[in-house]
């Protein structure tokens, strides 16, 4: 699909072991999330766990991350492209999944519903903040720094957010749903709320 | 892949007598059949008319399922192959079928039967890419890459398993499936798909380097067992009983894959065209007719004998005998009862 060379600082799966086992080892990999989640959780009621099945199935699936993949690959070469459009992209392809790990911590352990649904929030913050700044450092660092292949964006003929709104305005971008998500949390208790406010922290300022 | 293979013309096989067309009454059915015969002591269930409601059912639930919106083509790319005509729905069917042996409402184990069936549609997407099998045609209509391309094809796949799962979670009652239950199920689909079931036989299929015994229970008794077991499962049958069907589905799995593949090679006999080389690890392949013939029958009666160990269910029962002579005796063309 997007035709990669390397990833997390490797040679990509298919480059090693080929077009055919990448596609079974995903569906492998996909599969042993389910069994995994629904065999080896202890201490939580069933239907929790079932709930929680429920909401990762829909995230990874047509209405969530597979949507943002099918919108991504048919937005290639398009020159109209909105800002929705893009957002579109990224709440379902990258967003998607972060709520939905978040979502089920908070399913799992008994949250409110109206934590819950911060919780999704924020966690749709963060996804988005994720690409923004992902996208901004495919224009601004090398290969060796990113780990993964650069310029890929501009060489793809990608829509991204410095292509749209300029890279000042998407670094702006990002410090707003930096604050924005870290303001979801605050009615949470900071001690306990610190992992999550670290990693929109890391997010926001990552350099690779 | 189990149930995969849409065969227009039948050559008999004469491997048992023909079975007749007698009715029975089944009374732990939720929906009816028909009256008692009293002529003759071998009653045969009407496996066409308890296949073609339920092929219905499902088909319409399936549709249901799959709406289509906004990205449209992922949804077009789901529905063309879950929704394809030379569908035969065998994994829901079966599922259905244990399912009644132990448990009076079917309403359970729909939703768990579309999955299996959205599960099932998947794989064999995958399977037939290019980078796989490669394949031009499955269920009488162009492949699902042919027609929406690789890269949709292999999404649609990646959309279809989770649905599955979600489908189970959003439609089951939990009134007659209680959770602990259906975690049971989600998991064991979700090994059948994986690394221990069909991904498991197609990687070895692909590869190579193993008994093409093993391949074929990986590959084709996978998808019968789960069907079974998922069946049994929702309607809380006893560990021994879900390992009776376990066994029972993955004999007829591949009972059904070596029938395939006589009849196939008969066929190809008889017109005198070359054998193909998609065969290449198949029984008759590798064993030859007469020993495949051998093998039916040792499936055929093992499959049988798992399901003797259900007698006290009486006539709930019948339908899972029917299974093993069809898939020797293909009595009707499943792509019929799409009609």
């Amino acid at each position: 699909m997007d035709n990669d060379d390397f990833r997390r600082g490797k040679p990509t799966n298919h480059k090693v072991f080929g077009k055919d086992i990448v596609v079974l080892a995903g569906d492998a990999l996909l599969a042993f999330g389910f069994e995994h989640l629904a065999i080896s959780t202890v201490g939580v009621k069933p239907g929790r766990i079932v709930r929680a099945i429920g909401e990762l199935a829909k995230s990874i699936g047509a209405e969530g991350l597979v949507a943002g993949l099918v919108v991504d690959i048919n937005s290639e070469g398009l020159t109209d492209v909105g800002l929705d459009h893009l957002e579109f992209i990224h709440v379902h392809k990258t967003a998607a999944l972060l709520e939905a790990v978040v979502v089920l911590g908070a399913i799992l352990e008994v949250g409110r519903d109206e934590d819950v649904e911060r919780l999704r929030k924020f966690a749709r913050y963060i996804g988005i903040l994720f690409q923004v700044v992902d996208d901004i450092l495919d224009v601004t660092k090398s290969s060796k720094e990113l780990r993964k292949t650069a310029g890929k964006d501009l060489f793809a003929d990608k829509v991204t957010y410095p292509k749209l709104i300029g890279i000042e305005k998407s670094k702006e971008f990002a410090e707003k749903l930096r604050s924005d998500s870290l303001e979801l949390l605050q009615v949470f208790d900071s001690e306990k709320a610190a992992p999550l406010i670290a990693l929109a922290n890391c997010i926001a300022y990552k350099q690779n | 892949m189990v149930f995969s293979t849409v065969l227009t013309s039948v050559p008999n096989l004469y491997l048992t007598r023909k079975p007749k067309n007698i009715h029975i009454q089944i009374r732990c059915l939720s929906s009816p059949s028909v009256s008692i015969s009293s002529q003759s002591n071998l009653t045969q269930f009407d496996l066409k008319a308890y296949w073609a409601t339920l092929y219905a059912e499902i088909t319409q639930k399936l549709e249901e399922a799959i709406p289509v919106k906004y990205p449209d083509q992922i949804y077009e790319a789901m529905r063309y192959s879950v929704l394809a005509k030379g569908a035969k729905r065998a994994p829901p069917v079966m599922c259905v079928a244990a399912y009644e042996i132990f448990g009076d409402n079917r309403l359970a184990a729909f939703p768990t039967a579309c999955a299996l069936e959205m599960v099932h549609a998947a794989s064999l997407i995958h399977d037939d890419l290019p980078c796989m099998d490669d394949a031009l045609e499955r269920r009488g209509q162009p492949s699902n890459h042919k027609v929406f391309g690789d890269d949709m094809a292999i999404l649609a796949g990646d959309a279809l398993f989770p649905l599955g799962f979600h489908h189970i979670v959003m439609h089951t009652p939990p009134e007659l499936v209680p959770e602990s239950r259906l975690l049971r199920v989600i998991a064991e689909i979700a090994r059948t798909v994986g690394s221990s079931g069909m991904a498991a036989g197609q990687f070895l299929d692909l590869k190579g380097g193993n008994t093409v015994d093993f391949i074929q229970e990986k590959k084709y008794g996978a998808m019968g067992e789960c069907s079974a077991v998922c069946g049994g499962l929702l309607a809380g049958a006893k560990d021994d009983e879900i390992e009776r069907l376990r066994r029972y589905g993955r004999a007829v799995g591949v009972l059904y894959e070596v029938v395939n593949d006589v009849l196939l090679s008969k066929s190809t006999e008889k017109e005198g065209t070359e054998g193909q080389e998609k065969k290449g690890k198949g029984y008759v392949r590798l064993y030859g007719i007469e020993k495949s013939m051998e093998i039916m029958e040792e499936l055929r009666s093992k499959a049988k004998n798992e399901l003797d160990g259900f007698e006290k269910y009486g006539d709930c029962v019948a339908p899972l005998y029917s299974f093993i002579d069809y898939a020797i005796n293909r009595g009707f063309n499943v792509s019929d009862l799409s009609q």
